[in-house]
């Protein structure tokens, strides 16, 4: 029988999505401070 | 350092672009397949598609790495600002990956190992990895004199990247918890085709994503630059 796994799997995306977001979102501040 | 000449001025030059956004609808594309195109394996459940994004992201941090020690080594030699700064651009990317395979692995190893993290020699290599990269960036923040910071930057850069070899073949030289590749190994690769093509598209949207990931933050090395020369 197939485990449900499904919690864990939507877990590592979300946490995935966020560090790549907060990443880009990092580059926006930084260039827009330079840029300032 | 030599100094470079630009066609653009730097300034006139969006950190994010067309590419850069592109780049970001081929990840969520990939997603789309991932989540409501690709059938879920059947001895893990939901749990096996977590692969996905872990070794894009992984292959991703071995790439950036890669480039920081070919830039190290080309500015080692050449003494261009341009390679120290690609360097710097691509370690930062690299420490955001192999933050994402140490975040995403431990949400696959729970329901299939039964533990969040295990001192097996995969992992604790990566973690050394992370350790290392993170120095990178900190050696390069406490630096001020830019060629000073370069040339001690270049040598750890180099040193880092070492460790991928024995990361990617600790599975082989080590008795390990950790699965043994499955698609990057010398034999043909062992998922179904339709889990393979999704493999590949994810692998290479991440890829393209995280290029463009080094090239903005080149432009922001670029703005910081011309800031210091302005002050």
């Amino acid at each position: 029988m197939t485990p449900d796994t499904t919690a864990y799997y939507y877990a590592a995306y979300v946490a995935a999505g966020l560090l790549y977001t907060g990443y880009v979102v990092s580059l926006w501040w930084r260039g827009r401070r330079r840029r300032k | 350092m030599t100094s470079p000449t630009h066609s653009l001025p730097p300034t006139s030059r969006p950190l994010f672009d067309g590419l850069f956004f592109l780049a970001v609808f081929g990840v969520l594309g990939a997603v789309v397949r991932i989540v409501f195109f690709t059938p879920y394996e059947l001895a893990q459940g939901a749990a096996q598609k977590i692969y996905y994004i872990h070794v894009a992201a992984a292959l991703s941090a071995y790439l950036a790495l890669a480039v920081v020690a070919t830039t190290s080594i080309v500015f080692l030699w050449l003494r261009d600002a341009r390679a120290d700064r690609l360097a710097e651009s691509a370690g930062e990317v690299a420490l955001l990956c192999t933050t994402v395979v140490l975040t995403t692995g431990p949400f696959w190893g729970k329901p299939i190992w039964g533990t969040w993290w295990t001192w097996d020699a995969r992992l604790t290599l990566t973690l050394f990895l992370w350790f290392i990269t993170a120095s990178y960036l900190v050696l390069r923040g406490a630096i001020d004199e830019p060629m000073m910071r370069a040339r001690y930057s270049s040598v750890l850069g180099i040193l880092a990247a070492l460790l991928i070899p024995f990361i990617h073949l600790s599975v082989y030289m080590f008795r390990t918890l950790h699965p043994d590749p499955i698609v990057l190994k010398p034999d043909r690769p062992s998922l179904p085709p339709e889990m393979l093509l999704t493999f590949v598209i994810s692998v290479l949207a991440f890829l393209f994503f995280c290029f463009m990931l080094v090239r903005a933050r080149y432009r922001l090395a670029l703005l910081r630059e011309l800031a210091e020369e302005a002050t």
